[in-house]
C-alpha cells in the first residue's frame, strides 16, 4: 500500500504555487489546473515517469504532455521542483525576461511540445509513443487531454490510429471534469457514453477519480497489468477548480480573475487539505 | 536523354526510397495516397512507412512527434487534403516547432482536372506561404523534382514540396542545378517583356514564347523553382534588364506567386509595370480538361499570347509618355 500523506501535501502545495502565480499576473486557468492536479502529480512523483532533468530530451525518458495546453501550468511549479529550471521562474511567469507562459511550448525545459490549440498534443503523443515502438525502446507516452478537447474530431482520427498500430505505450487521461466554457459538456454537445466511444475505438478505459490518490494509484496498478497490446485511457473524474469552493463546478471561473474578497476567501481554502484519499 | 515518361511523384519517392535505405530514421506518411515509387518503399521499407489513416490531421501531429524524435518524416496527400484539410495542424506543429517535416503535395493547379474544385490546388502558394518558417518548393520538371527531393534529406527543414500530377517535359538537363542555389533560373533570356512562372506552366509559357518569337517579340522566361523565401537580390538584376515583368500561375491571384513577385519588387524599389495573370476568382464546375479549364479562366496558351501582347503594347505606350 502507497503512502499517500506525502502527496496530499504536494496536492496543497501545487495549488498554493499555481493560485500565487496567477494572482500576480491575473493570468491563467485556476480551474483547469485544478481538476488534474492530483492525476498529474501522481505521474510525476509516484515513479510513473523516467524523466532526466538536466537531460530533458535524453532518449530512454517517458514522456508527459499536457495537451490541453490552458492547463500548462500545472507542470510548472512541478518541474521547477524537480530541477528542469529554476524556482525563480515562476515568479518571473509571464515576464518578458521569464521563460514561462500561459501556454507552454517546446522550448521550456520538460515541455516536448506546443500545446494551446486542442487535440495537437494528444496526436504528438501518439506519435512519441509509435517513435519508441519502431525504435524498440520502452519509453512511454502519457498525455493529458480535457473532455472538451474529445470534441475535436482529430482526438478520434488519433484514438483509431493508435489503437491500429498497437501503442500500447501511450497512456491518455482523459480530465473529465465535465465543464466547458460556456456550459456543462453534456449540455453543450453531448461525449456520454464517452467510455463506450474509447473502448469501441480500441482502448482500455480505467476510471478513476480523479481527486483520490488511492483510487488514482489503483488505477495505475491496472494499467500496469494490462498487457493486451491496446493503448489506454484513464477517464479521471473530476472538478473544475477543485479545492477553492466558490470555484467548484463553476464555468464562469474558467479564465476569470477573482477579486481581493474573492481572494482572501481563496486562500483560506487552499490552507486546508481538500484531498481526502 | 528525355526523362519525362516518369511522373513527378514517382521521381520524388524513388529518391526518398533510396535515401530511407541508409536512413532507418526517415519515415514516410501517406494519408492513403499512392505513386508507383510507393509500393516498392511500402513492400521494401514497412517498418519506415506509415499508413496514417485517411486522416490528415492525424498525420501532420504523428509527424511532428516522430520529429520531436528525431525521425525525417515527410507527410504525402493530394495537394488539398495535406494543407487545406490540416492547416493548422500544419501551422502549430510544423510551422511554430519549425520541425523538420516535408508536406509532399500532388496535384498543382487543375491537375485533377477531371475531378473538381474538391481535388484542385489553386490556392495553395496563397495559404502555404502565408506560414512562417516554411520554404516551398515547385519543381516543374523531372529534374527539379529530383533536386528538390534531395534537398530534402541532405537540408531537413520544413518545407512544402508542390508536385504535379501528369508527366512535364524537361526544362533542366539530368544532373543541371542552376535552379537550386538561389530557386530562380532565367530559363529563356528575352527583350523587353520577362514572364515569371512556376510549374506546369513553364511549358505553356515556353509554347506562348515559342508563338511570340515568330511574330517578333522576344520575351524571357523565369523559372521559380523557390516560391518562399525568394532571393530578391538576384530577381531584381534579373527583371532590371526588362521593361515589364508579368507573372503566370495556375493559382487564384489572391496571394499566389503573382502577388510574391510584386511583394518582392516593391521591397528592392524595381520600378517596372506588373501585369500578373493567373485564375480570376471563381471555382468552375465545368467538364473538360485542363486545357478547357485554362481556356475558361484564360490562362491557356493563346491567352497568355494575347495577354502578352497587350502588354507589350502597353509598354511601348508607356515609354512614348515618359520621353516627352
Amino acid at each position: 500500500m502507497r503512502d499517500i500523506h506525502p502527496f496530499l501535501s504536494k496536492s496543497q502545495w501545487l495549488r498554493k504555487e499555481i493560485f500565487d502565480m496567477v494572482i500576480r499576473t491575473q493570468k491563467g486557468h485556476i480551474p483547469s489546473c485544478y481538476s488534474c492536479s492530483e492525476i498529474v502529480l501522481a505521474l510525476c512523483y509516484g515513479g510513473m515517469i523516467r524523466f532526466d532533468a538536466k537531460n530533458p530530451r535524453s532518449k530512454n525518458r517517458d514522456s508527459l504532455i499536457v495537451s490541453k495546453g490552458h492547463a500548462a501550468m500545472v507542470l510548472y511549479p512541478i518541474l521547477a521542483d524537480l530541477g528542469f529550471y529554476p524556482k525563480e521562474e515562476l515568479l518571473k511567469f509571464t515576464n518578458p525576461n521569464g521563460i514561462l507562459r500561459m501556454y507552454a511550448d517546446h522550448t521550456i525545459p520538460g515541455i516536448e511540445a506546443i500545446c494551446g490549440s486542442l487535440g495537437h498534443g494528444f496526436t504528438i503523443a501518439a506519435g512519441y509513443a509509435l517513435a519508441a515502438k519502431r525504435d524498440g525502446r520502452d519509453s512511454k507516452s502519457y498525455v493529458i487531454v480535457s473532455d472538451g478537447e474529445c470534441y475535436e474530431g482529430s482526438v478520434w482520427e488519433t484514438a483509431m490510429f493508435a489503437s491500429h498500430y498497437e501503442l500500447d505505450n501511450l497512456i491518455t487521461v482523459v480530465d473529465r471534469n465535465g465543464l466547458c466554457i460556456l456550459s456543462e459538456t453534456e449540455k453543450c454537445v453531448k461525449l456520454n457514453p464517452l467510455e463506450d466511444k474509447w473502448k469501441a475505438f480500441g482502448w482500455n478505459v480505467i476510471n478513476v477519480n480523479g481527486h483520490s490518490y488511492t483510487d488514482i494509484f489503483r488505477g495505475f496498478d491496472d494499467l500496469v497489468k494490462n498487457k493486451n497490446k491496446k493503448p489506454t485511457v484513464i477517464i479521471s473524474k473530476s472538478v473544475k477548480g477543485k479545492g477553492i469552493s466558490f470555484m467548484e463546478n463553476k464555468v464562469e471561473w474558467h479564465n476569470k480573475m477573482p477579486n481581493a474578497e474573492q481572494v482572501g476567501k481563496a486562500r483560506e481554502n487552499l490552507e486546508k487539505n481538500c484531498i481526502i484519499n | 536523354m528525355s526523362t519525362q515518361n516518369i511522373l513527378p511523384r514517382d521521381v520524388f519517392v524513388n529518391q526518398i526510397y533510396e535515401e530511407a535505405l541508409k536512413n532507418k530514421d526517415l519515415y514516410f506518411l501517406s494519408a492513403d495516397f499512392g505513386a508507383q515509387a510507393l509500393d516498392k518503399f511500402r513492400d521494401q521499407l514497412p517498418h519506415q512507412f506509415i499508413h496514417a489513416g485517411i486522416s490528415e490531421q492525424n498525420m501532420v501531429d504523428i509527424a511532428a512527434g516522430l520529429a520531436l524524435n528525431g525521425k525525417l518524416a515527410y507527410i504525402y496527400a493530394m495537394i488539398p487534403f495535406v494543407t487545406f484539410r490540416c492547416y493548422e495542424q500544419v501551422k502549430v506543429a510544423l510551422a511554430t516547432m519549425n520541425l523538420p517535416v516535408t508536406v509532399v503535395g500532388v496535384g498543382s493547379g487543375y491537375s485533377y482536372d477531371d475531378a473538381g474544385p474538391t481535388h484542385y490546388a489553386t490556392e495553395d502558394i496563397s495559404c502555404m506561404r502565408a506560414l512562417g518558417n516554411i520554404e516551398i518548393l515547385s519543381p516543374g520538371d523531372t529534374q527539379s523534382t529530383f533536386e528538390a527531393a534531395k534537398l530534402t534529406f541532405t537540408k531537413p527543414a520544413f518545407r512544402y514540396i508542390r508536385l504535379d500530377r501528369k508527366f512535364l517535359p524537361d526544362i533542366y538537363q539530368k544532373g543541371e542545378t542552376r535552379f537550386l542555389k538561389d530557386g530562380i533560373c532565367e530559363i529563356d533570356k528575352g527583350e523587353e517583356i520577362c514572364i515569371i512562372t512556376t510549374g506546369y506552366m513553364v511549358q505553356k509559357v515556353r509554347q506562348a514564347k515559342e508563338i511570340l518569337l515568330k511574330e517578333g517579340i522576344q520575351i524571357g522566361v523565369i523559372d521559380l523553382f523557390r516560391l518562399k523565401p525568394i532571393q530578391g537580390t538576384l530577381l531584381s538584376s534579373i527583371v532590371s534588364r526588362y521593361k515589364g515583368v508579368m507573372t503566370v500561375e495556375e493559382q487564384f491571384l489572391s496571394g499566389g506567386l503573382g502577388s510574391a513577385i510584386t511583394e518582392v519588387l516593391a521591397d528592392e524599389r524595381i520600378l517596372l509595370p506588373v501585369k500578373r495573370v493567373g485564375i480570376n476568382d471563381h471555382y468552375y464546375l465545368d467538364n473538360g480538361g485542363r486545357e478547357y479549364l485554362h481556356k475558361l479562366c484564360k490562362i491557356d496558351v493563346q491567352s497568355i499570347v494575347e495577354k502578352i501582347k497587350q502588354f507589350h503594347a502597353s509598354l511601348a505606350g508607356n515609354r512614348v509618355l515618359s520621353s516627352k
